[in-house]
């Protein structure tokens, strides 16, 4: 049966509904029923990774799984995906498992972080992805699935089960899925991974351990600095890892919110200047006030200056705070995501595997940010 | 290999999981006593992890004192040591001693 057709309510026998149930008794979901493979499903999906079924495409941590193109295809047919997502599911699992990124660590963590991903480039609307209303949230089969397949494979192959090998304390719904894209055509700027030195007409996966996203509401400002300042706001606490553990973080812009910042002439580059100039905790705060004894934190940079009154950033440079522009039209409001720490490098990928010429810091076409 | 198989109902059915390819490693020998032993400790950079390797070396140095006490540090708690300091650690040392503390 091809994917494309909608299942005829004759074909909905009890069988079908049994596969399903098996499945979870074989504990092979991520807690929703998924969506049982024929060998015309798997061989579709095969098809659309390139073919040759046996291909290893990683093994995936901490189980070291073998990811062949046949188990990454079952997974995305389990999740719901279509073929014409096979690439952007491809491009993430290889970035996902390159070295830089330390899969091992993220899926083990008692932290909550889980792998993000953004989209950019062409690919968003060829296969659907939503980069608006609601970017984060339900109701786009792209986003949903391909996020999913990634959650999937991460259970299923990295044996990332919770409680098992997976040790997080809380975990986050980003655990379902948690796949976005930029929205391009909303934003005043260039696109994030031109940025990043690719051309605009590539398509790139961007993928980034963080906890689920922060709220950043301002509907006053009408300059750069006051939409920032509540940025900063949120990104000043010492409650979350980058605090304590230095890394990076993602800052999603509400297309208003940009509108706004890139209409008094700031750009990308301004923003994560002033946002990083600004989000810091005194060296008192992230010590404790010193109540639990003195404290040197050999997790962040040896350069900063560990004294009282000292401001410390929240991360060593505004190149480790990665900005997308994304969400709805109408509405007031940015997003602040928290990175799991210095213990993981994000990593770009374009979906064809082509790394920008020059580009340092890129192995088989995954590149550390 | 493939992920297929057939239920008893004739139902088909595949395996998301994937192989695991593993290799057997034998155990170094144990060491008969630590005294005189060349002592690795090896800070994988947690916070608490180098108050208890502290404590073990002391422990150490007053009931089987080893010929040397080297230290090493991870460059990060969460990922892999890399080769050349593992290498390097082998060299160097009869027992490694490492720690993990929040």
């Amino acid at each position: 049966m091809s994917q494309e057709q909608p299942i005829h309510p004759a074909d909905a026998t009890e069988d079908h509904l049994h596969l399903v149930e098996w499945y979870f008794q074989q504990g092979w979901t991520d807690g929703l029923p998924v969506m049982p493979p024929t060998p015309e499903t798997v061989a579709a999906m095969v098809d659309a990774l390139g073919g040759d079924r046996e291909h290893l495409e990683a093994r995936v941590p901490p189980r070291w799984g073998n990811l062949t193109r046949e188990v990454l295809a079952v997974n995305m047919v389990l999740a719901g995906c279509k073929p014409a997502y096979a690439p952007v599911v491809r491009a993430a699992m290889l970035a996902l498992c390159s070295s830089h990124f330390n899969l091992n660590g993220v899926q083990a963590t008692t932290h909550m972080a889980a792998p993000l991903l953004v989209v950019n480039g062409p690919v968003r609307s060829e296969i659907g992805l939503n980069a608006g209303a609601n970017v984060f949230g339900s109701g786009s089969r792209a986003n949903a699935t391909i996020g999913r397949a990634i959650r999937l494979v991460l259970l299923n192959v990295g044996g990332a089960w919770p409680g098992d090998l997976d040790k997080s304390t809380l975990g986050h719904p980003g655990k379902y899925t948690f796949c976005i894209a930029e929205h391009e055509e909303a934003s005043p700027w260039a696109p994030y991974h031109v940025e990043q030195g690719y051309r605009p007409e590539d398509s790139t996966v961007f993928c980034i351990a963080t906890e689920g996203p922060h709220s950043v509401t301002n509907h006053v400002s009408d300059d750069p600095q006051g939409v920032l300042d509540s940025l900063v706001s949120a990104m000043s606490t010492i409650a979350h890892n980058n605090a304590v553990n230095s890394g990076s973080c993602v800052v999603v812009i509400g297309p208003e919110h940009a509108a706004t910042i890139a209409g008094r002439g700031w750009n990308r580059s301004d923003v994560r200047r002033y946002l990083w100039s600004h989000t810091t905790n005194t060296y008192d705060d992230i010590s404790y006030q010193g109540r639990y004894g003195t404290i040197y934190n050999r997790n962040l940079p040896k350069w900063y200056r560990r004294e009282s009154g000292a401001r410390i950033p929240i991360v060593p440079s505004p190149d480790d705070i990665h900005l997308f522009v994304a969400g709805g039209d109408a509405g007031r409001f940015s997003a602040f995501l928290p990175g799991w720490g210095h213990m993981t490098s994000p990593v770009l990928r374009a979906v064809n595997g082509q790394a920008p010429d020059g580009r340092e810091k890129c192995v088989d076409g995954t590149c550390e940010l | 290999m493939s992920t297929q198989s057939t239920l008893p109902s004739g139902q088909i059915v595949f395996d998301p999981r994937g192989t695991v390819t593993s290799e057997t490693v034998a155990l170094a020998p144990r060491i008969e006593t630590l005294s005189g032993a060349r002592i690795g400790v090896l800070d994988n950079s947690k916070w608490n992890a180098s108050k208890l390797l502290r404590a073990t070396i002391a422990r150490l140095q007053s009931e089987s004192p080893p010929s040397a006490v080297t230290q090493y540090t991870k460059e990060s708690f969460s990922r892999v040591a890399s080769a050349a300091l593992l290498d390097r650690i082998a060299a160097e040392n009869d027992v490694v001693i490492t720690a993990i503390g929040d």
